[in-house]
């Protein structure tokens, strides 16, 4: 302390220069990732908004038949398959955050999917509902009853897509979940009990509002995710039948790398930015 | 604490470097090897020997020219969007062949001006293409206002029919390709007396099989090629030659809604699988190999021609190929739609002079015939000095044969993209396949559905002004 007493009061540079020095310190660490953020975020971002700023565009992908349907379809979508997936993920945490050697074995095992890479896994799914030969109407009519042509109709289609998308993304934020219950002070549990609750008033009173945080904030980040997923509507249905299962994403993707329509294929992302940037928007609110 | 603070320094700027060159690298090594670098993307074939046969002429030209050549193979889903995204870019290779050149971006971009004019090539090869397949390669500029030749077309496919010979015999029908009926409702009623006879001989073994592997989904272009070919089979047109939609004409509106009703019909009547309506490309090539589907409508010849390398006896004795049945209107035959694939030039090509003689040494008759061979015969060579080969004209050759007699017996026409790029825009939106869907899955009118098909038609045109 005496040290640095004498070090102050015989050169310590003026207050303007420590100032300078230290923003120059700081800015010479930050600009790599500055640099990089512009380069890979920034650049691209601003430009697709330029791009998408041109008026002329619009009327054209608003006049495309499917438009208005493929919009309806991301909601539901991204709706369905984010609010079920993370139900399912908060309640399944319950039994994955168990401390004992069966609820181990069993979590290793439910993060299969997980690993999976995405292309077998939709094929695998898609040839399990062929209308023909999949292994879902097999079974059906070993049971009795009638099998169904599954991805030959719009809604079971979706219905397919949301499936995969809750089976592959289910245990990556089961596992956040565990996280979040395992960082929960037991003590609340302990007092809970010397208190008389039930499972139940546990779950609504003390493990609820400690996850209820992370829990929106996991949703706006699928969200987030989900509005951009293109793998898994282009593999499984390939926008089929009759264009009636397209999302945004493959939309775009058709326009850009088909058509090589590269605005159209901007001006359709551009219509999900209001709603991606809201959602991020509320996520950074959160955080805060 | 200084220490630790001072190591962060170069560890920040290492990442950063490090970053930096996986970004820019390429392109440098791209700008120090300019001159006689060549760089050549092209589809992977589906047999190997297409790949192994290219590869040799390319390493053989780059040696004797002392070029380095980056000679890349790529599947054609990734290679078309690749091909797209290049020419957006402008970072494109010097020379790209790709399956899906004439579906997806011949037109589009020669419209747009960003193809070098290749006539000079074309008038070279002139006296060796076969007429049809050499006009497919003139496309419009509308940026330079003018028509000239921006692909050149080196090999194509038209639509031929296979079957398993041996289904055909256990229904009690004669397998001969000869006897197969050849007019329009006695054909079309054979495949469906198969699957009737089979499934109720062996309903354990047959009950789901299908008489006819019809692709009708609106994911493959399968779909459009075969819609197109019977709606001249109906004598329909869509558009003009001078790229006129005509499709909304009384004549043609009747001749599509007819074409349609007889896709739909098929369908509902249970003779075409039901997942024929969400089939990719592969999928009916899939069917007929596991022996779900009798027989299958197919724009190449690359079922039999899988065949040929794994299993001799099916390639020979029991797969049959037939060609298109008699129009159902005059009993007569109508013309063969040929898909030519092409090669292409990007305009900001940084060698282009050099991709035009690598092209021409591939073209040259001994060298594409090899090359094209590799495909087993899966494409008919845009030459006639290579079509002529003995390759091509082996009557005892279950398959080839008469795929060749498609390209030199039969009249052939082009695409409707020939006429108006346009159409890449009817083709992508797969509008055909919109419209069986309508009907299948929406229950609506085949009227009805053409006529949004023909409406979707006319305000696509109106937009490509």
């Amino acid at each position: 302390m005496s040290e640095t007493t004498t070090v102050a009061y015989h050169g310590a540079p003026p207050r303007r220069e420590r100032w300078l020095k230290r923003t120059l310190l700081g800015l010479t660490f930050c600009s790599p990732l500055v640099l990089i953020f512009l380069v890979l975020v920034i650049t691209p971002i601003t430009y697709m908004i330029y791009m998408g700023l041109d008026a002329s565009i619009y009327p054209a992908v608003f006049s495309v038949p499917v438009f208005i349907q493929t919009l309806w379809n991301t909601v539901i979508f991204v709706g369905v398959a984010v609010n079920v997936k993370m139900f399912l993920s908060l309640v399944l945490s319950a039994l994955f955050s168990q401390e004992n050697r069966t609820a181990r074995i069993l979590a290793g095992v439910f993060l299969l999917p997980w690993a999976i890479p995405a292309l077998p896994g939709i094929l695998a799914f898609r040839w399990m509902l062929n209308g023909q030969w999949g292994i879902v109407n097999k079974v059906l009519n070993d049971l009795g009853f009638a099998g169904y042509a599954w991805l030959v109709h719009r809604n079971t289609a979706i219905g397919a897509a949301i499936t995969y998308h809750i089976w592959k993304y289910l245990p990556f934020w089961t596992l956040i979940f565990v996280a979040g219950r395992r960082s929960i002070p037991k003590e609340m549990y302990e007092a809970g009990v010397i208190d008389g609750t039930s499972p139940l008033q546990k779950f609504r009173y003390i493990t609820f509002p400690m996850l209820r945080n992370l829990y929106l904030i996991c949703s706006l980040l699928s969200m987030v995710f989900t509005l951009g997923d293109f793998v898994i509507i282009k593999i499984m249905t390939g926008g089929a039948p009759g264009d009636s299962s397209h999302v945004l994403a493959t939309l775009a993707y058709r326009y850009t790398f088909q058509m090589g329509r590269l605005d159209w294929g901007i001006g359709t992302f551009v219509t999900a930015l209001p709603i991606t940037l809201l959602f991020i928007f509320i996520l950074i609110r959160w955080v805060k | 604490m200084k220490t630790r603070r001072l190591s962060a320094w170069p560890a920040a700027w290492i990442t950063a470097l490090c970053l930096g060159l996986a970004l820019v690298g390429p392109g440098l090594v791209g700008v120090a090897g300019a001159g006689e670098k060549l760089v050549v993307w092209w589809n992977k074939g589906y047999y190997k020997e297409e790949d192994e046969s290219l590869q040799k002429i390319a390493d053989a030209w780059a040696k004797e020219n002392n070029v380095d050549l980056e000679l890349t193979f790529t599947i054609q889903d990734d290679l078309g969007p690749k091909i797209i995204s290049a020419l957006i870019a402008r970072r494109v290779p010097d020379v790209a062949f790709c399956f899906f050149n004439d579906f997806h971006i011949s037109p589009k971009f020669a419209w747009d001006g960003k193809l070098t004019d290749v006539s000079d090539v074309i008038n070279e090869l002139k006296p060796r293409y076969i007429e049809s397949h050499m006009s497919t390669g003139r496309l419009y500029n509308n940026a330079e206002k003018k028509w000239a030749y921006y692909a050149i077309p080196i090999e194509a496919q038209a639509l031929g029919s296979h079957y398993w010979k041996d289904m055909v015999q256990e229904a009690g029908l004669d397998p001969d390709p000869k006897k197969i009926p050849m007019t329009w409702k006695e054909h079309w009623a054979f495949w469906r007396k198969v699957q009737d006879t089979l499934r109720k001989k062996d309903p354990a073994k047959y009950g789901k099989l299908y008489g006819i592997g019809m692709t009708e989904s609106s994911r493959s272009t399968d779909t459009i090629y075969n819609f197109e070919q019977y709606l001249f089979a109906f004598h329909g047109e869509v558009i003009t030659p001078e790229g006129k939609v005509v499709a909304g004409e009384a004549k043609n509106r009747e001749a599509i809604v007819k074409t349609l009703t007889f896709f739909t019909s098929i369908y509902k009547e249970g003779y075409v699988p039901p997942d024929a309506l969400t089939w990719t490309d592969a999928d009916n090539n899939v069917n007929f190999n596991n022996r779900t589907v009798v027989m299958t409508p197919n724009p190449s010849i690359s079922i039999p021609g899988a065949h040929f390398f794994t299993n001799k006896d099916n390639y020979y004795n029991k797969i049959g190929s037939i060609l298109q049945p008699a129009s159902p209107i005059d009993g007569k035959g109508y013309p063969y739609l040929i898909a030519v694939k092409q090669i292409i030039i990007p305009k900001d090509a940084k060698n282009p002079e050099l991709g035009k003689k690598f092209i021409k040494h591939v073209l040259e008759a001994k060298n594409f015939l090899q090359y094209v061979k590799g495909s087993n015969g899966r494409w008919f060579p845009s030459f006639k000095d290579v079509g002529a080969d003995t390759f091509f004209n082996d009557p005892k050759d279950p398959h080839v044969y008469l795929a060749t007699q498609q390209h030199t017996k039969y009249p052939t026409r082009p695409f409707y993209f020939s006429y108006h790029p346009a159409y890449v825009q009817v083709y992508t939106e797969n509008v055909w396949g919109k419209a069986i869907s309508r009907v299948v899955t929406e229950k609506w009118s085949n009227e009805q559905a053409v006529d949004e098909a023909v409406t979707r038609i006319e305000q696509i045109f109106k937009s490509w002004k």
